[in-house]
């Protein structure tokens, strides 16, 4: 077969035309495959979705900041209240102290000395002209009923385990001795009691019809010491 | 016969190993290029099949197809009007011409053929 010059010419133009093809074949992959990694609009949607869930994220741990603060408030209201009742427990303690006599009592009060009567009639006993343990008891009773907040005998808290005792001419008071003259002091209303001391028929007049010396005197500042070896001993 | 296809065959190795970039902002001119050069190439194949095939016209109109249309896109680029687009139509309606000449010669050829031999 003779070669031709229409067939070199062809031959020609159909390598040419298959290098351009070829060529641009080649290049449209390539921009593909580059614009499938640098595409713009995939990548803002990828920036928008990271941001959405950025948002998303945000709301979340607002949501959960809010409900700790909550709570942390909760928790700060619960202690106010636990402290406002500690402190009013400590209040009641106070008072309560005061009440058994652990600690010192001061303030306005009141003083009721009990003696013996200076004059025995020779034709009759001696025993029905002293103090018995019955008239102090019923004066702190008296005392305590009109609203002392602390008593004492001869400095001698009385308090809510206290025993008074009759043994022959004196008295115990929780396993102490005590001789006539009584002195009851009060802390309370000085004024109020008083007057339920000298009530008509009251405890006044009582002691004084079985021949005991009274006198009552009302006191701007008493101070009751507290009395601890007197607990030991009521409860050992 | 053989040489052609050998030529297309080693045009088309050419193309996929050269490492040659072309900027992205001039493969349109690539393009353009490429239907330049398969409308002339069929333009050529038809006017072979209807025997008025000049070597002289074929040549030239394929380089002459080819830098008209690079220019013209190239000029279109510059205007800011799309006329690459007009060059591309152009191509596509004369591509489409000379492959539906070029089927009908075929089948004229085919027909006439099986007449003789059945006859």
């Amino acid at each position: 077969m003779k070669v031709k010059g229409s067939h070199v010419i062809l031959s020609f133009v159909l390598l040419f035309t298959g290098f351009i093809l070829a060529f641009s074949f080649q290049l449209t992959m390539e921009s593909r495959s580059s614009a499938d990694f640098s595409s713009q609009p995939e990548v803002e949607d990828e920036l928008r979705n990271q941001i959405i869930m950025q948002q998303e994220a945000n709301r979340e741990l607002t949501e959960e900041l809010r409900s700790l603060q909550s709570e942390l408030s909760l928790a700060e209201e619960e202690t106010a209240a636990s402290e406002r009742r500690y402190f009013n427990l400590v209040e009641d303690m106070d008072k309560l102290r005061m009440l058994t006599g652990e600690v010192a009592v001061q303030g306005e009060g009141i003083e009721v000395r009990l003696d013996d009567a200076d004059y025995v009639p020779e034709d009759q006993h001696a025993n029905s002209f002293i103090v018995h343990e019955e008239h102090v008891q019923r004066v702190i009773d008296e005392l305590f009923v009109s609203g002392a907040e602390a008593v004492a005998v001869n400095g001698r808290r009385i308090n809510h385990q206290s025993y008074i005792q009759c043994i022959g001419p004196v008295i115990e008071i929780d396993g102490d001795r005590s001789f006539a003259p009584f002195v009851i002091t009060a802390i309370g209303d000085s004024e109020q009691l008083e007057l339920a001391l000298n009530l008509n028929g009251g405890v006044r007049d009582r002691l004084v019809s079985e021949n005991v010396e009274v006198r009552i005197q009302k006191q701007n500042n008493i101070i009751l010491d507290p009395d601890f070896d007197d607990s030991e001993d009521v409860q050992s | 016969m053989w040489l052609p296809i050998a030529g297309l065959l080693i045009g088309i190795l050419l193309g996929l190993t050269t490492g040659f970039r072309v900027p992205d902002a001039y493969s349109s001119y690539l393009s353009i290029a490429v239907l330049a050069a398969l409308d002339t190439l069929f333009g050529g194949i038809r006017a072979h099949l209807e025997k008025t095939f000049e070597e002289k016209v074929f040549l030239t109109g394929f380089f002459t197809n080819i830098i008209l249309a690079a220019g013209l896109a190239f000029l279109g680029v510059h205007l800011g009007v799309d006329l690459y687009l007009a060059a591309v139509f152009a191509f596509g309606v004369r591509l489409f011409n000379n492959l539906a000449q070029i089927r009908r010669i075929l089948l004229e050829k085919w027909s006439r053929y099986r007449e003789r031999k059945s006859a």
